[in-house]
């Protein structure tokens, strides 16, 4: 009989293909059930002795075999956290006739759970609902749209989550978690001390001690302590037994293995099993982004390949034939490309792959450019193209996402800088025709792509904060949304925004100091000093 | 020898595993009476834990030598 077996903390494919010429193919998955003695559950946490649960299966198998003759067999079973809905076990049994592999496999599924070193370590609370809208389909859709608020649920309505992946942590900074993670162990998972000191008796009214006995950090060294006795003890040492004090070594005269403690303070000293957190407890939920903290907090836990949000495929356009390369001296007419830096940079939080190209300002030219490409592009989850938005007559970028295959969902926006967005989507990949200028960019960046990068990843959308205005925002009424750059600072504990001063959408001297951008609604301005505004943070410092 | 605890008695002994030294080879009683005396906890699983040793399930003959990996395998619950 062929044997085939693994145990591995990775998904189960749905297809697994049976051996060829066979009469019988016969298949069982089992699957985790929505509820685990009466209570509702997200998920099961499996834990294996994988040495010995891969002989047993084998051992199994072949045993079973000698009674019900079949040919091949095939094991998978599910380790770590298995969500509900998903299947723990696999087991695919190949015979010359049915009747043996039914019999095989139902037996074997019998003594697995008897014998097999696999154990359900914890069910794992079910979590509410995730608030993320629905997928919605939309109508034949308005190609302009007259908020931001608008073009921010189009966004949200069109993005679908990317399938997720298992990494090893080393490779999972900035990468959106996707499971909740719960601890599967007390943390920390013994009482220990918290002091150098001596461990006595907590209610030990003695004055003299007998030293008995010395624990050091990764000592493990259980003993009941009588009255009278006491017990060296490194800081973070596991304590010997429950009911315990530690006295810190400042507080003590120590003789040889005599130990005096006046009677003075009772603090226990002592973090208690648990303390920081107990087994079953979410320790980062599913949509928070994979920071320096959170890591460590995984590798503490032990969850070693967590599933989380894949790299980004971000394929990246410039436009323009005025655009030349920033180490080249402009001709009259010609400006220098920041558009390229500006976007990788401004990417930079989200672990991607880029690909960048500029394209000829001649539609046929630059299509030719982009066949030569199409790889790149047709595994890109993200495109951007930059400039060629506007209505002009050699703005070509809304047919030529059209050509690509992308169903245009908007192609204006009555959004100031940033009016020519278009934005576009075919089946899970998702566009954008970013106006040219880089002040524009910077805003359609923050107000609009990063919403499609959240909702790719399954984190949470950027939202608007609260701010206070730090002077008076000197503009006639406008009728279109702005977003305003601004500088944030913080002054009086209190967060304060400066509004810049900007000419054009072109304004790069402005936009290298906005770390913010500030949200006037349509005829709004002028806006006193110290009024309350929202803003959108335009830098990753405010954190998570 | 090395000792490997697995699920719940991961909580009694607060470790995945432990070494235990012995000169000689012992019986299964020796074998629960060192386990006992560093984890007494243990006492209440006794009855329905199997002991394996290099990876096979023992019996009442099987002694356990100095180089051998031995586990404590709680009720299974896998599938």
């Amino acid at each position: 009989m062929e044997i085939e077996i693994q145990l591995t903390p990775s998904p189960i494919v749905e297809k697994i293909s049976p051996p060829s010429g066979l009469g019988a193919w016969v298949e069982f998955r089992g699957v985790v059930r929505a509820e685990e003695n009466g209570a509702p559950i997200a998920a099961l946490a499996y834990e294996a002795y994988s040495e010995m649960a891969g002989r047993e299966i084998r051992r199994l198998l072949e045993n079973i075999c000698e009674r019900h003759p079949c040919l091949a067999a095939r094991v998978i079973h599910r380790l770590g956290v298995v969500p509900v809905g998903e299947a723990a076990i696999y087991v695919g049994v190949a015979s010359r006739h049915r009747a043996e592999a039914f019999a095989l496999l139902g037996e074997f599924m019998d003594r697995l759970k008897q014998d097999v070193p696999i154990w359900k370590r914890r069910a794992l609370e079910a979590v509410p609902p995730s608030s993320k809208p629905n997928q919605t389909t939309l109508r034949t859709p308005p190609p302009h749209i007259q908020s931001l608020d608008e073009a921010i649920e189009k966004i949200q309505a069109r993005c679908h989550l990317l399938p997720a992946e298992r990494v090893p942590l080393a490779e999972a900074f900035g990468r959106v978690l996707r499971e909740t993670v719960c601890a599967t162990e007390d943390l920390p998972p013994f009482d220990c001390s918290t002091r150098d000191g001596f461990a006595i008796l907590a209610d030990d009214p003695s004055e003299l001690f007998q030293l008995v006995d010395t624990i050091h950090a990764a000592g493990w060294q259980p003993r009941q302590l009588k009255s009278g006795e006491a017990v060296r003890m490194a800081t973070g040492a596991p304590l010997p037994c429950g009911g315990l004090r530690v006295v810190m070594q400042e507080n003590v005269e120590r003789h040889g293995d005599l130990i005096k403690i006046p009677k003075s303070g009772s603090a226990p000293n002592v973090r208690l099993r648990g303390a920081e957190v107990k087994a079953g407890a979410t320790l980062v939920p599913a949509g928070a982004r994979l920071d320096a903290g959170r890591l460590a907090l995984l590798a503490t836990a032990g969850c070693v390949q967590p599933l989380v949000s894949p790299r980004l495929r971000v394929a990246h356009f410039t436009t323009g034939d005025e655009i030349i390369p920033p180490d080249e001296t402009p001709q009259p007419g010609q400006i220098r490309d920041c558009n390229s830096l500006l976007i990788r940079n401004l990417l930079q939080p989200w672990p991607c792959e880029i690909f960048q190209a500029h394209l000829p300002e001649n539609f046929a030219r630059a299509k030719q450019e982009i066949e030569s490409r199409k790889t790149e592009i047709e595994r890109a989850d993200l495109v951007l193209v930059s400039g060629g938005a506007s209505v002009g007559e050699k703005d070509f970028t809304r047919p030529l996402l059209e050509w690509l295959g992308f169903e245009i969902v908007f192609s204006q926006v009555n959004l100031r800088p940033g009016k020519p967005l278009i934005f576009g989507v075919t089946g899970s990949r998702v566009a954008f025709g970013l106006p040219g200028n880089p002040l524009s960019h910077f805003v359609c960046f923050y107000s609009a792509v990063a919403i499609a990068l959240a909702c790719l990843k399954g984190e949470s959308a950027p939202a608007f904060l609260r701010g206070r205005l730090a002077t008076q925002l000197d503009e006639p009424p406008c009728p279109r949304e702005t977003l305003w750059p601004a500088k944030l600072e913080y002054f009086g504990g209190e967060i304060r925004l400066q509004p810049l001063v900007w000419s054009s959408s072109g304004d790069v001297i402005c936009f290298a100091a906005a770390n913010a951008l500030l949200h006037v609604p349509a005829n709004q301005s002028p806006i006193a000093a110290g009024a309350e505004v929202d803003f959108l943070p335009a830098t990753s410092i405010l954190g998570k | 020898m090395r000792v490997l605890f697995f699920a719940q008695l991961q909580d009694v002994t607060g470790c995945a595993a432990m070494e235990l030294a012995s000169s000689c080879p012992i019986d299964r009683e020796k074998l629960w009476a060192n386990l006992l005396q560093k984890f007494p906890g243990l006492q209440a699983h006794r009855g329905n834990v199997r002991l394996a040793r290099n990876w096979e399930y023992t019996d009442a003959a099987t002694l356990f030598n100095d180089a051998d990996e031995v586990a404590l395998i709680p009720p299974v619950s896998g599938g």
